[in-house]
């Protein structure tokens, strides 16, 4: 049997069914769970935080999501070793909650995805090369060393910011799971600023990733500018969705 | 040069001062209302400073009349019940909403916050703490200024 997923959804959250969509593909049971049902939570094998703008980012992006209750069994869940994947708004959540890069207290965030340095919301096509060994992430099982992964940017705040310590901790202790890179898996400096160039951050396990670009919006050839007009091909699996696939086997080799 | 601070507060129901408050409540921290504003500050040449606020309320990207209050400051410091939230390493502008004021050198945003008990008072010092320890401020890359 398929191990559970819950894909939560907060309100203001947008990409719940991309990444539902995502998660189906790779054969997980994957479904929605509604802000009101916190209660449901807990028989969930796993949790997905998708992009979008919870709570408005009323505050600080993510900032009121990470304290309501619907974070309660997750961040328990991720204290009891669970994979919890969080995408863009999602990956602010996480770091608002304290969950990366988990150096801190609880609810108490020791890094955070900060404004872009520009000033101005991000919408652009990038790459990101896994920056760890893969036996650092075992969220992603079977990730190839120095993975290039596809996605789409598309955040105001995803430039990472911490203070100078925190920062070199980060570094040093291997919670930069992701850099941005072009399509050959060159690091490039980050359009939004983000120190260390990441993309995405892990917490010490390696149980719990935050993800600021979006690999659901590259996970399907018809996803693609000047995508083919051919049914069959835009239908195909593209980059994005090896993501999704790392984090199945993950968790189907737990299950079984 | 000298420093001037523009407060814009909205007069309509302020979502975001709302969901502060739910989330403080959630966080076992007494306050029955909570009040935000933006605060803007405007290092400006000393002999520029007689239009800034005219030159303040014509910007619609502070100031909207039909849904904002706009209140200069005695001081560029926060007042007392109230703390600013800041970016640490944030660049100040030359423009604002792609205008440049005449004689306006630097500009900065705050947010500023205010929490109120149930018979409307401020909250006690420590109150007011625990709410931007536990939520209005991420250290990582904010400070509180009081």
């Amino acid at each position: 049997m398929s191990a559970r997923v819950a894909v939560l959804v907060f309100p203001g959250t947008n990409s719940e069914d991309e990444t539902l969509r995502g998660l189906h593909a790779v054969g997980l049971d994957a479904a929605l769970v509604h802000w009101s049902q916190p209660d449901a939570l807990p028989h969930f094998d796993a949790y997905v935080l998708p992009g979008g703008f919870a709570h408005e980012d009323r505050v600080r992006a993510g900032a009121a999501a990470a304290h309501e209750a619907l974070m309660d069994p997750v961040i328990e869940a991720a204290q009891a070793g669970k994979f919890v994947l969080g995408i863009c708004n999602g990956a602010q959540i996480l770091a608002e909650a304290g969950l990366v890069p988990g150096t801190g207290p609880l609810r108490r965030p020791t890094a955070a995805f900060a404004p872009n340095a520009s000033g101005r919301f991000a919408s652009l096509h990038v790459h990101i090369k896994l920056a760890v060994a893969p036996d650092r992430v075992p969220i992603l099982a079977g990730i190839e060393p120095d993975a290039v992964i596809p996605a789409w940017a598309s955040h105001g705040d995803g430039r990472l910011a911490a203070p100078p310590d925190e920062l070199a901790r980060m570094a040093r202790d291997g919670h930069v799971a992701f850099v941005y890179a072009d399509r050959h898996g060159t690091p490039v400096p980050a359009a939004n600023g983000s120190a260390l160039g990441a993309a995405a951050l892990v917490n010490r396990a390696g149980t719990v990733l935050a993800v600021m670009p979006h690999p659901e919006r590259d996970a399907w050839t018809f996803q693609h500018l000047g995508a083919t007009r051919r049914r069959e091909a835009m239908l195909e699996p593209s980059g994005g969705i090896r993501l999704f696939a790392c984090f199945a086997r993950a968790l189907n080799g737990r299950a079984a | 040069m000298t420093t001037r601070a523009f407060a814009v507060s909205l007069t309509i129901p302020d979502n975001e001062a709302f969901t502060a408050l739910e989330t403080v409540g959630r966080l076992g921290i007494p306050a029955a209302r909570i009040a935000r504003s933006d605060i803007w500050l405007f290092e400006v040449d000393e002999g520029a400073t007689a239009g800034l606020r005219d030159a303040v309320a014509s910007i619609e990207t502070i100031f909207n009349p039909n849904k904002h209050r706009l209140v200069e400051r005695a001081s560029a410091k926060p007042e007392p019940g109230e703390v600013w939230i800041a970016a640490r390493d944030e660049a100040p502008a030359t423009l604002v909403g792609g205008r440049a004021i005449p004689g306006v050198r630097a500009i900065r945003r705050r947010t500023g916050w205010r929490l109120y008990d149930d018979e409307g008072r401020p909250v006690p010092e420590a109150t007011l703490a625990r709410a931007v320890e536990t939520f209005l401020c991420n250290p990582a890359f904010q400070e509180a200024l009081r």
